[in-house]
């Protein structure tokens, strides 16, 4: 037992040494955040709010900079995620891979650090968005900060595996880089991370509803649920049920490592 | 099989029975039986698509046969393909190092995997590195490294824990004569330090002289297995080599013997010598020979013989080959 989690600890660690030496990628993960929620965020902040009878209000009861806030710590480590995959192919392309096939290690403990290491390096690129917490109004409390961890690093395992599945379906670099922005770019922006889902405010609002087809994408995009769970912890605010997020992140791991896991098996 | 039998009568290491592989419609194994010994220096020489690399991909359980067994030690590859893969180390043909992790980290990296023990991984990190004279390339990064380097880490690497049998696959490919030199020099004193096994791909053929027993394979075959002087005694052809004095008797000779083969260097090469064919030589041409001898049996001419095609050809194009297709794991070979 005790030697099998050496061998995952292994696997892990490779992943986790790889990622501190690659500066770009740090770069990337400190400078996404830092365009979203200063740039986007700032310059965005004063239409999201509306005068009702002399008040001013916003569209939801938080400044633009606070919504967003949350999202941003889904997109940096969906990014990560999907990207740590960018190493699946590496290692397939330029031998590495085979090391570790012709090791006595199963298959799934092979899967398995390897998508650990890759949950941990998304996780900490999470975690770099919170560095700028304090620009954006957001207070961290100890109690919440915990939760919210939890699901960072359940959203980062299960988008680490998201990006394993695509890995093991497209074989080239090339392939690989139109994909992520094929689906990182849209699953962000269908998720109810830069606009609620509601517009309506005031009575002369309620007319100006989203289209249907909208509405309808949003509510099936599981990286909504995930935002929504981050909100709800980091800003106290919930567009859906606040135990929908919480459920659909478990799910995304779960369904994410058995598809990796049977994929992998198969193929090697 | 088809000669040669196992040394010293151990219990063999390796048994392959009825091997079978098919990719479509090419049969790269057709039925391949074999036993190799424990302490064995096993070679396994063939040309391109021999299936040399389908053999060596079923031996390291990355590849599942179509018919017949192999076992390692005992293990049946494709039934317990875990406890065969504790009992191998393979050093690929290409490069399956990590080149952002140190030589150590590379090395500590196979032996967690492998389940070498803390104190005993340390030990023989420090000892193969030695044995590679990477010492003091210890915590430098991979990449750093040249390509003879790289290959160096990683036999070390399949040293680093209790393997009964190495692979090779074409360890020397690619390297300048000092470090296939130096290659063969380390693959010599560890096999007298350490009980192991030693199967090896290879096609400088000159390499091959110093293993314990030669297979040539082709198409997926066997066509002969021994040590390299039976090999070379029942397959090897002995040869004339004749230098002429002048022009004239260079033609003469050329002319006589349609089979002469004229080489740059202005001698002349006749296959399948005999004493009566020095002395027609001697007695036709006489004064107008400088010099002739009789070659013995190269296992150059064995390959020949036995394949009908000469090794150096694919020496070139050799190293971007036996990559296998990512899609099928069919290898290009």
């Amino acid at each position: 037992m005790l030697g099998a989690l050496g061998g995952i600890y292994a696997i892990w660690l490779r992943e986790v040494k790889r990622a501190i030496r690659d500066r770009g990628q740090f770069i990337g993960g400190l400078s996404r955040p830092l365009v979203w929620v200063l740039i986007l965020g700032i310059g965005l902040n004063p239409y999201f709010r509306a005068e009702i009878y002399g008040d001013v209000r916003f569209v939801v009861p938080y400044t633009y900079l606070q919504f967003l806030f949350p999202a941003v710590i889904v997109l940096n480590v969906m990014y990560t995620g999907v990207q740590s995959a960018v190493s699946m192919i590496w290692d397939r392309e330029f031998g590495f891979l085979k090391e570790v096939l012709t090791s006595p290690m199963p298959r799934s403990h092979i899967l398995f650090g390897k998508i650990l290491g890759g949950a941990t390096v998304a996780f900490a690129h999470g975690c770099l968005v919170l560095l700028i917490a304090q620009f954006t109004d957001v207070s961290l409390r100890m109690t919440d900060l915990y939760l919210g961890l939890l699901l960072m690093f359940g959203l980062g395992f299960g988008l680490t595996c998201v990006g394993a599945v695509i890995a093991n379906r497209i074989r080239s670099f090339e392939g690989f880089g139109v994909f992520s922005n094929v689906v990182i770019l849209p699953l962000y922006f269908t998720s109810s991370s830069i606009f609620p889902l509601n517009p309506a405010l005031s009575g002369s609002q309620t007319r100006v509803v989203y289209p249907e087809w909208l509405v309808a994408v949003i509510k099936a995009n599981p990286v909504t649920y995930a935002v929504d769970a981050l909100r709800g912890v980091f800003i106290g605010f919930n567009q859906f049920d606040p135990g929908i997020g919480p459920v659909v992140i478990a799910a995304i791991a779960i369904v994410g490592f058995a598809v990796a896991l049977f994929d992998f098996s198969r193929q090697s | 099989m088809v000669g040669g039998d196992v040394s010293e009568g151990t219990a063999p290491v390796v048994e392959i029975a009825g091997l079978g592989k098919r990719y479509g419609r090419t049969l790269a194994l057709d039925g391949i039986d074999l036993s190799i010994g424990r302490n064995e220096v096993f070679a396994l020489l063939g040309p391109n698509g021999a299936g040399k690399t389908t053999l060596i991909h079923i031996l390291c359980t990355l590849l599942k046969p179509d018919t017949g067994t192999a076992r390692i030690a005992g293990f049946d590859v494709s039934r317990q393909p875990l406890k065969a893969r504790r009992q191998l180390g393979v050093v690929f043909q290409e490069p399956s190092l990590d080149s952002r992790l140190t030589v150590q980290e590379n090395l500590n990296f196979h032996g967690l995997v492998h389940r070498v023990p803390f104190r005993l991984r340390r030990r023989r990190i420090t000892e193969m590195l030695e044995l590679v004279e990477l010492t003091e390339w210890r915590h430098a990064l991979v990449r750093t490294l040249s390509a003879g380097m790289k290959r160096r880490v990683e036999i070390a690497r399949a040293l680093i824990h209790d393997a009964a049998v190495v692979i090779l696959d074409e360890p020397t490919v690619g390297l300048d004569a000092q470090s296939r030199e130096r290659i063969w020099a380390y693959l010599g004193k560890l096999r007298r330090e350490r009980e192991l096994t030693l199967i090896v791909t290879t096609h400088y053929i000159d390499e091959v002289d110093s293993c314990d027993r030669v297979c040539i394979v082709d198409h997926g075959k066997i066509l002969a297995l021994d040590t390299p002087e039976a090999l070379r005694a029942r397959y090897g052809v002995e040869q004339v080599r004749i230098t002429p004095r002048d022009l004239a008797t260079r033609t003469g000779i050329m002319e006589q013997n349609p089979n002469a083969i004229a080489e740059a260097s202005g001698d002349i090469v006749l296959p399948g010598a005999t004493h009566g064919v020095v002395d027609r030589l001697l007695g036709g041409f006489g004064t107008g020979i400088s010099n002739i001898s009789i070659e013995r049996p190269s296992l150059e001419s064995v390959f020949l013989t036995l394949t009908g095609r000469e090794i150096r050809d694919q020496a070139a194009e050799r190293p971007t080959l036996a990559r296998p297709n990512a899609r099928t794991g069919e290898p290009v070979n």
